[in-house]
């Protein structure tokens, strides 16, 4: 399969600081990735460098077998939505679509149409952005960036800014969306669920590199090193090289088996879909967890049974 | 919201249109001793002699060519300083702003006669080139301040956003920034206007009496102490900024997209 994206050892330095060192990856045609990481990683940066919006300090960025690191931002191919929608406010949600498209003279009318109609905005098209709501606007600056055509769509965590309930309606809807047209897409943001429910692949990113690119299953599975199973959560991370999966956990003394215990504060108690999860504070390894808890378990302190079966070694298979 | 919006038309009526009336209504009437419980009698001896200066359709055409070209070099460096100090992260940044409001800070006059000499070395001395020049003083360090806050408040993605969608500098500034910052166009249109129309001191010095600007011929009038004349004179100053006003507002009419703002304005 052809790769629509390559980047090759792309690196970014702010005077001293490196913001990105030698990252490299590819996108094959249709495949949205999802990359995710703690705010301030450098993720925005590195979406801004592919959009041409900030030039690399090294490394290259291959698009459709061209290669465009030292191309402008409106030559190249690539369209960014960012965190809020900015829309044009002096032009009407049509205007706003057809704008780009125009520059790169491809505003065809059946596509503006067809494009209002899938973003379900058709009635609204000669309204202004001001009289839409902060979902319609984000429709309409998807809308905006599909219209170019572009051959990758960059997405800066553009659902941030949108209350929780819009912004799971949202999410799915943009995710049928691109999957129909096949739209090869990049899609940062700071929530693994989100990661999760938008990209075929996840990349986590962390001190300026990917700790580890993979389907969601597979990180959660086999996560590659103690950042990677902390920030995805589900898994007490024992030192460097060791981890278990939660749902392997025993709050209760297994009698048919080797174990480790460890003790754990409960700090507070919420309900998740019916049930009770505790939050659990482990001094001994400085980890706070979230675990599934009995109506009945109403101490405070709580011994943790880890089974040694199901102990695993980071990037391997159980030990 | 209703009664603020009327209790703001009636301020605005008393505080800016009622003055302005009073003053048209002074220029075309004798002076008005309302305490003595005397009438409102009209004539227009005032107008008569304000037209009756040999110097006043002179002044005007001067004051009117070199209002327009202060306000053309001011939009100019405004724009293009005010998005580069926005948009530009610099060493020393801080330092080229504060040196961008120095001329504001040194009273004109206190530099006019150096600026003078100055005109003289470069041949710039008695002529409207260098009267141009001399209003750029008072008034670029403004227009720069007040584009730097536009650009500020479009923020820096609202610039980033036409270039990522195709969009080179140029068009990006007609069809974008232009449009988008009509309220900072308007207000450096008006002070830049009225900064420049108002210099006498400096437009005498650095003019040397071969520049005649309005102020030059409104000053002798200050000794009459007719208060007709004078309202006639104030009339005829206001009608420049509002004219070059008006010429600008048909500008900014012929932007893209500027024609439709119906339902967002109501």
């Amino acid at each position: 399969m052809t790769n629509t994206l390559e980047i090759k050892q792309l690196s970014k330095q702010f005077q001293r600081n490196n913001i990105l060192n030698d990252i490299s990856f590819s996108l094959h045609k249709g495949e949205v990735l999802s990359i995710v990481g703690p705010s301030g990683s450098g993720k925005t940066t590195l979406l801004r460098i592919l959009a041409g919006l900030e030039p690399p300090t090294g490394g290259s960025i291959v698009l459709s077998g061209k290669d465009i690191t030292s191309q402008k931002a409106n030559k190249r191919n690539i369209s960014l939505v960012f965190q809020q929608p900015l829309l044009f406010p002096h032009m009407t949600v049509k205007e706003n679509i057809e704008y780009g498209a125009k520059l790169v003279k491809k505003a065809d009318k059946r596509k503006i149409h067809s494009l209002l109609e899938a973003i379900d905005l058709l009635e609204y098209q000669d309204y202004y952005p001001a009289e839409i709501s902060g979902g319609q606007q984000q429709r309409v600056a998807l809308a905006r960036a599909m219209a170019t055509e572009p051959a990758v769509i960059l997405f800066d965590e553009p659902f941030s800014s949108l209350d929780p309930k819009l912004r799971k309606e949202l999410r799915l809807w943009v995710r049928s969306f691109l999957e129909d047209r096949s739209i090869t897409s990049i899609f940062v943001t700071h929530d693994t669920e989100e990661a999760m429910l938008m990209g075929d692949r996840i990349a986590l990113f962390h001190d300026g590199r990917f700790q580890q690119i993979d389907e969601s299953s597979t990180l959660y599975q086999t996560p590659a090193n103690p950042f990677v199973a902390n920030f995805l959560g589900g898994h007490i991370v024992l030192d460097e090289a060791r981890y278990i999966p939660l749902r392997f956990c025993r709050l209760e003394l297994p009698s048919d088996e080797s174990f480790e215990k460890i003790e754990g504060m409960i700090k507070h108690r919420t309900f998740q879909h019916g049930q009770m999860i505790g939050h659990i504070h482990i001094h001994s390894l400085n980890q706070n967890i979230s675990m599934p808890l009995s109506e009945s378990n109403t101490q405070e302190s709580v011994s943790l049974y880890l089974p040694g079966s199901e102990i695993r070694s980071f990037g391997g298979d159980a030990t | 919201m209703r009664h603020y919006k009327i209790r703001f038309y009636v301020l605005a009526s008393f505080l800016f249109l009622f003055p302005a009336l009073l003053l048209v209504l002074q220029s075309l009437s004798k002076t008005w001793r309302f305490q003595r419980g005397e009438g409102i009698r009209f004539q227009l001896d005032s107008f008569q002699v304000l037209l009756s200066d040999p110097n006043l359709w002179s002044a005007t055409g001067w004051s009117i060519t070199i209002g327009l070209l202060v306000l053309l070099i001011n939009l100019v460096v405004g724009i293009t300083t005010g998005k580069a100090l926005t948009s530009l992260s610099f060493r020393g940044k801080s330092f080229i702003e504060a040196v961008m409001l120095a001329p504001i800070l040194v009273p004109v006059l206190a530099i006019a006669i150096g600026l003078h000499l100055f005109m003289i070395r470069i041949g710039l001395a008695d002529t409207a080139l260098g009267v141009v020049l001399i209003h750029l003083v008072p008034t670029v360090p403004y227009s720069i301040k007040i584009f730097q806050n536009a650009y500020q408040q479009l923020g820096r993605s609202m610039l980033d956003q036409p270039v990522i969608l195709g969009s080179n500098p140029w068009h990006q500034l007609v069809t974008i920034e232009l449009p988008l910052m009509k309220p900072a166009i308007r207000s450096v249109t008006f002070l830049t206007i009225v900064i420049s129309l108002s210099q006498y001191a400096i437009t005498s010095i650095v003019g040397g009496g071969t520049i005649i600007t309005l102020p030059m011929v409104f000053f002798p009038f200050l000794d009459t102490a007719n208060a007709s004349i004078m309202a006639a004179f104030s009339v005829w100053f206001a009608m420049i900024p509002f004219f070059l006003y008006m010429i600008v507002e048909a500008l900014l009419w012929l932007l893209p997209y500027s024609k439709k703002m119906r339902r967002t304005t109501t």
